[in-house]
C-alpha cells in the first residue's frame, strides 16, 4: 500500500474507530514525523482508537518527563545522532570523551526510565550499528559505545518491568538495509529511517499493543490433513504421512504457553485419535490439546461450537487449513476469526507459523497459563457431565464449588493485571491495568483489590474473578470474571462477598457501571440482576447504584467461601 | 500525470482533490508545513518511482513547481 493511501485511509479510520482511547508518545533524537500516522494505521486497523504524540527533535530526556501519563512510550535514541556525525567521528574522540560520553548517555537512560516509571508500556529501540557498519570487519568505536550501552539497557529490564527492549535490526535486516533507510533524507533532515521500515517496525511491535489492549488471540485450531502432516489419512494411509515436526514442536510450545491447541478436521474420529496416541513421529498430542471436532460436519458449525464450549469468543481464534475452500468458507462465515492457509512451499509453512505465533503474545506467562489446558479440559469434561442432568442447581450443587477470597495480596499482581488485559466477555467495565498500576491500587488506601480462586471436585481454576472497589468515589472500578468459570453462579456469590466487605466499611451506597465493548453483551443486565437501580443509560452504557441496606443475599450455600486473608 | 499529482496531494493534505490548482501553495493550505512537504516529497516519488534531486526537495513549495519537476524528471 502506497504512503499517501495509507494517509488517506488512517484519516478515514480516525473518524470510524471509536472506544476507549490508547495514547502513544513517540520520542526521539532523529526525525521520525512519518511513523506516526503509519502506527495510527496500524493499530487503527486492529480497532484501536489510539492517539499518538509526537516529541521534539532530539529532546527525548524532557519529553520522557511530558507524556509520562499516556498509555507507551516508543523511543528512536539513534546512535548516530548522539552527536552530529557520530557514527564517522567516534574513532577519533579520546578515551576519557569516550567514556564521559557513555556515562552521559547512562544517565539519561537513567533519568528517561525513572521518568517513565510509571508508564503502562515503554518500548525503546536497541541502539544499532548496522546502518553504518555493515561492511566492517572488526569492531570500532562505534560498535563498543552501541554494545555497552545495549548491556545497560538489558541490566535495566529486571528493575523496570515496564521496558521492552526492541531489536530493530530484526526488522531492518528483514527488509534489507537499503529499503530501511534512505540516507539522502538522513544527510538532508536527519530522517533516517523509510516508509517501508516504519510499516515493518509498526508490523513488528503490533503484538504488544494488541496484547496490551486486550485483543491478543487465545485459540490456535488446526485442520489435520496437510496442514499437521503431509498427506491425506483416509486415502494415503496411517504409514504414508509425513508429519510436519517443525509446526508441531512450535504449537507444543504455544501450549504450554497457555495457548488453547484444537483440531477440527473432516475425518473419522477414531483414525485421527489413532495417529495421536500410536503414531511415532507425532509431536502433538493429546495431551497439549484441549479440543477436538474430528467429524464430517461443516468447519463453521465446529468451530461455533468450540467456541461456545470453551467460552470464548470467535475473534480470539486462528485457524490454519490447507484447502482454500475451507478457509474461503470461514473468512465468508465466520470473518471475525483469523485464518492461515499452509503455504504451497512446505519449507515456508515454519516461518509462516512463527508469524501466527505472534498473534498470541503473552508479555507474563503466569502458573494460570501453564496449568490452563488442564483447566480447560476439565471445563469439558464438566460440560459432558452437564448435559444428562438437567437442572443445573442440581448439577452446581454436586461441584463442591470454593472461592478463596484474597484481598491486596501483593503476589498476584502479575496475574491481576493479566485478568484486566485479556478478560473481555464477564467484564463490567474492561479497564485494562498494567502490573504497575494494579501495584499502585493495591498499596492505595482507598482501593480494595479483590480476587478470588475458584476451584471444584474436578481441580483448581487458579485466579480467575476480580473486583476493584473505589471508596473514594464510592464505585465498583472493576469487576470480571474469567470466562473459564462463567455459568456457576460465581458472579453472584462474588457479589454478596463485596457487599458484605462494604458493609463491614461502613460504606451505604455504591455506584457502579456498565460500559459497552464488542464483546461483554451478556453482563449487560448483570447489576440488574444483582438487585442493583439503574441510575441512567446512554450509548448502551449503563450507570447503576445499589444502597447497601436494599441487597438481597442470593443463598447459593453451595458455594464455599474461604478467606485466605 | 496531474491528476495523479493531485490525488497524492489531496491525501497528504487531507482535503478534496478537485481543490488544488495551479495557484495552491503553502499560502492557501493550511496544512502544508515544512514537514508535510517532506511526507509530500516522499508520497509523490514513491507514485512516480523517481527521486527529486536536493534543490527539487527543497524548492518545491507549490502545486505548479511540483509539475514542473515531475515533467523534467521526463515522466
Amino acid at each position: 500500500m502506497k504512503y499517501s493511501e495509507i494517509i488517506k485511509d488512517n484519516y478515514v479510520l480516525g473518524k470510524k474507530v471509536k472506544g476507549r482511547e490508547y495514547k502513544i508518545a513517540i520520542l526521539s533524537n532523529i526525525m521520525v514525523h512519518q511513523s506516526k500516522e503509519i502506527c495510527e494505521y496500524f493499530l487503527r486497523k486492529q480497532s484501536v482508537n489510539i492517539k499518538i504524540f509526537l516529541g521534539e527533535y532530539d529532546n527525548i530526556v524532557q519529553d520522557s518527563a511530558k507524556y509520562q501519563d499516556l498509555n507507551a512510550v516508543i523511543i528512536f535514541w539513534e546512535a548516530c545522532n548522539f552527536f552530529d556525525g557520530f557514527q564517522y567521528k567516534a574513532d577519533e574522540i579520546s578515551n576519557v570523551k569516550f567514556e564521559a560520553l557513555v556515562n552521559k548517555i547512562k544517565a539519561e537512560i537513567d533519568l528517561v526510565l525513572s521518568n517513565l516509571n510509571s508508564t503502562s508500556l515503554v518500548l525503546i529501540n536497541k541502539f544499532s550499528t548496522l546502518v553504518f557498519n555493515r561492511y566492517q570487519v572488526s569492531n570500532n568505536r562505534f560498535n563498543n559505545i552501541v554494545d555497552l550501552l545495549n548491556q545497560y539497557l538489558e541490566s535495566n529490564t529486571n528493575a523496570y518491568t515496564n521496558l521492552n527492549l526492541i531489536d530493530v535490526d530484526r526488522v531492518i535486516s528483514n527488509l534489507s538495509i537499503d529499503f530501511s533507510v534512505d540516507l539522502r533524507y538522513y544527510y538532508l533532515s536527519k530522517t533516517l529511517y523509510s516508509i517501508d521500515f516504519y510499516k515493518g517496525y509498526f508490523e513488528h511491535i503490533k503484538p504488544i499493543f494488541l496484547s496490551a489492549t486486550g485483543r491478543a488471540k487465545k485459540a490456535l485450531i488446526f485442520d489435520c490433513d496437510n496442514t499437521l502432516w503431509k498427506g491425506v489419512l483416509g486415502e494415503d494411509g496411517f504409514d504414508n504421512i509425513n508429519m510436519f515436526q517443525e509446526v508441531q514442536h512450535l504449537a507444543v510450545t504455544l501450549a504450554k504457553k497457555g495457548v488453547i491447541v484444537g483440531l477440527c478436521s473432516k475425518n473419522n474420529a477414531k483414525d485421527i485419535d489413532n495417529v495421536l496416541e500410536n503414531h511415532p513421529d507425532m509431536i502433538l498430542k493429546d495431551d497439549s490439546i484441549v479440543i477436538k471436532r474430528i467429524n464430517w460436519d461443516d468447519k463453521v458449525s465446529n468451530l461455533k461450537s468450540i467456541a461456545q464450549d470453551l467460552n470464548i469468543g470467535l475473534d480470539s481464534f486462528v485457524f490454519i487449513d490447507d484447502s482454500s475452500f475451507e478457509i474461503g468458507l470461514i473468512q465468508k462465515d465466520l470473518p471475525e476469526v483469523s485464518v492461515f492457509q499452509v503455504p504451497i512451499k512446505e519449507y515456508e509453512y515454519g516461518l509462516l507459523f512463527r508469524k501466527v505465533s505472534n498473534l498470541f503474545y503473552n508479555p507474563s506467562q503466569t502458573e494460570e497459563d501453564v496449568a490452563k489446558i488442564g483447566f480447560y479440559k476439565k471445563q469439558l469434561k464438566r460440560l459432558e457431565c452437564k448435559n444428562p442432568m438437567g437442572n443445573i442447581e442440581d448439577y452446581l450443587k454436586t461441584l463442591g464449588l470454593k472461592i478463596n477470597l484474597y484481598i491486596d495480596d501483593l503476589s498476584q499482581i502479575s496475574r491481576i493485571s493479566q485478568m484486566t488485559q485479556k478478560t473481555n466477555q464477564f467484564n463490567l467495565t474492561t479497564k485494562r491495568y498494567t502490573e504497575n498500576e494494579i501495584k499502585k491500587l493495591i498499596n492505595n488506601e482507598s482501593k480494595i483489590v479483590i480476587s478470588i480462586g475458584v476451584s471444584d471436585k474436578y481441580g483448581d481454576h487458579g485466579i480467575t474473578g476480580l473486583a476493584i472497589l473505589d471508596l473514594e468515589e464510592l464505585k465498583i472500578d472493576t469487576f470480571l470474571l474469567s470466562c473459564r468459570i462463567i455459568g456457576r453462579n460465581i458472579e453472584y456469590k462474588f457479589m454478596n462477598i463485596i457487599v458484605k466487605l462494604l458493609r463491614n466499611s461502613g460504606v451505604q451506597k455504591i455506584d457502579s457501571q456498565y460500559n459497552k465493548t464488542m464483546k461483554n453483551q451478556q453482563v449487560s443486565d448483570y447489576y440488574s440482576k444483582c438487585g442493583f437501580s439503574l441510575v441512567c443509560e446512554s450509548n448502551g452504557n449503563i450507570e447503576y447504584c445499589l444502597v447497601i441496606n436494599n441487597y438481597k443475599n442470593k443463598e447459593l450455600e453451595y458455594i464455599r467461601v474461604i478467606d485466605e486473608r | 500525470m496531474k491528476d495523479r499529482i493531485k490525488k497524492v496531494m489531496a491525501n497528504i493534505f487531507g482535503i478534496d482533490g478537485n481543490l488544488i490548482n495551479n495557484n495552491s501553495s503553502p499560502d492557501n493550505i493550511d496544512n502544508w508545513d515544512s514537514l508535510k512537504h517532506m511526507s509530500l516529497i516522499v508520497a509523490l516519488e514513491e507514485e512516480f518511482e523517481t527521486e527529486f534531486s536536493d534543490d527539487e526537495i527543497f524548492n518545491t513549495m507549490s502545486y505548479s513547481l511540483i509539475v514542473d519537476a515531475l515533467e523534467t524528471n521526463k515522466l
